[in-house]
């Protein structure tokens, strides 16, 4: 489980987080919902350390981040984390070298479900092509949970389809994951929980089925009466 | 291979490119100097020997003999050995800054790898000094090709053939680029390298401060590196106020390493807590 607890950051004198409290757990699907610039990536740049957090404190099952951490959570950022001159074969092997988490059989699965070659420089791939390089070089570690910041923005829509696939494969299945996103549409579906955020902080966090069987109301009918009500 | 090698390795291959552009400069430029530089000594020589009728003994002693001196202190020699320093100087800066830039920011990928961060920063530090020692090996090649050359070309009266060691050592006084990076003695190889690698430690500590800080963190940087040099310079600094010498020149040398290990220490302890905690993509 991710435990998210009271989490504030400061960007200078702007508060982008005060005070954000949530868990993901593992086996499902947890959805970071808002509007642009309400800090979605920000906490997931905070649970992998990458940018620290103001205050409060966010564990992974119950232990701190250390570096043994990344073996079992992988973060998948909305841009490619690769030197733009490497071919795709040379990412591989850079995970590969340097993660044991990596497993290079489902990296060459990946690569035949996305159709991707390996020969390519990632600089000459489409836009689509990278955002597919991109999730295969994080799905393809053995990890327990998954943090993908809008994987699903700028790019085509059979491209979306293909990446949608993947989140009902045996790829994803069993790992926690979180996602970021302000179109709901496409995934709507999949996801199991949504963390809806605004201004900062929490505003509502329920489970997708639950609120469909119980108030009869779809993500996107929540999303309504939160945003505009 | 551990994952510190592994970066080094890393680190050095995405400069490799440029690395040999600057070393074949230096190869190129030194040894068409060397080849004009002789040419030029002959020329000269027919023209007073065998046009003007002068003596060979008058010659020499009007114009000397020629030796590798005669190359050390043209441009043909410094140039180069001063643009591969700016350029090291300039990569130094960029080796950390190119992570960030751009759209493919690699600083994600290598702030996330399963090993501790500070082995980012010693890679990195690490790449630089073989680059540079790199270079400075291959001076001390060049400067035995470069004799070679000079025996190939020159007739054996008319040149001083200078062991290697004689052709920097006699140049502490000209003051050329070599003395500086090829120092004769090895107390001053350590002297020189160590500050020049300290210095390094110091400028990635400032790097990361601004890194971590953005703009405040400019101010942290140079702060930051004022203090380690006023620690480091110190006891030089105190004699030079007072006028006298406190120390004999062993001892000084025995404090100035204790002030290297704590400047360089602290350069990469505070790294180390800058790239776990405060560090930001």
């Amino acid at each position: 489980m991710i435990e998210v607890k009271n989490v504030t950051k400061k960007f200078g004198r702007k508060n982008v987080l005060q005070g954000v409290s949530f868990t993901a757990n593992k086996g499902e699907i947890t959805c970071l919902i808002g509007v642009n610039g309400v800090g979605k990536t920000t906490i997931l740049n905070g649970i992998v350390n990458l940018t620290p957090m103001t205050s409060g404190e966010i564990l992974i099952d119950g232990e701190k981040l250390t570096k043994e951490t990344y073996e079992k959570i992988a973060f998948i950022p909305d841009a490619i984390t690769m030197l733009p001159r490497m071919r795709v074969r040379e990412a591989m092997q850079f995970m590969q070298d340097f993660y044991d988490s990596w497993n290079n059989e489902r990296a060459e699965e990946l690569l035949r479900f996305f159709k991707l070659k390996k020969e390519d420089r990632i600089s000459s791939l489409s836009k689509g092509n990278v955002a597919k390089a991109n999730l295969l070089l994080g799905l393809a570690l053995d990890v327990d949970y998954l943090l993908m910041d809008e994987p699903f923005s700028g790019i085509d829509i059979f491209s979306r389809e293909q990446i949608a696939d993947v989140f009902t494969s045996h790829l994803v299945e069993e790992r926690g994951v979180i996602i970021t996103t302000h179109e709901i549409n496409d995934i709507e579906h999949l996801i199991d929980k949504v963390v809806l955020l605004d201004d900062g902080i929490v505003f509502k966090e329920f489970a997708t089925e639950e609120m469909r069987e119980v108030e009869g109301k779809s993500v996107v009918d929540v999303m309504r009466e939160v945003y505009r009500g | 291979m551990n994952n510190f090698l592994k970066l080094v390795n890393f680190e050095l291959g995405r400069f490799i490119k440029v690395y040999f552009i600057l070393a074949g400069i230096t190869v190129a430029s030194q040894l068409i100097g060397m080849a004009l530089i002789a040419n030029d000594y002959l020329e000269m020589f027919n023209e007073e020997v065998y046009t003007n009728g002068t003596s060979i003994e008058l010659f020499v002693e009007y114009y000397g003999e020629i030796s590798l001196l005669n190359l050390q202190y043209s441009q043909w020699f410094n140039l180069p050995i001063t643009f591969a320093v700016a350029v090291l100087i300039i990569y130094s800066f960029f080796i950390w800054y190119r992570d960030w830039l751009g759209k493919n920011t690699f600083i994600y990928r290598l702030l996330m790898l399963p090993t501790a961060r500070i082995n980012i920063y010693l890679a990195k530090a690490s790449a630089i000094f073989l680059m540079v020692l790199g270079l400075v090996a291959l001076q001390v090649v060049l400067l035995n090709v470069e004799s070679s050359m000079l025996k190939w070309m020159v007739p054996a009266n008319l040149r001083a053939d200078l062991g290697i060691m004689e052709s920097i050592g006699g140049l502490h006084s000209g003051g050329s680029m070599l003395a500086v990076i090829i120092p004769t003695s090895f107390i001053q190889f350590l002297i020189h390298y160590g500050v020049g690698f300290m210095v390094v430690f110091i400028l990635f500590t400032a790097i990361l401060f601004e890194r971590s800080y953005r703009f405040k963190g400019i101010a942290y940087g140079v702060g930051y590196a004022i203090v380690a040099f006023v620690v480091f310079f110190a006891p030089f600094v105190v004699e030079i106020i007072f006028g006298r010498n406190y120390l004999f020149p062993t001892e000084l040398f025995i404090l100035e390493g204790i002030l290297w290990i704590v400047v360089t220490g602290s350069s990469i302890w505070v790294s180390n807590y800058l790239l776990n905690k405060k560090v930001t993509v």
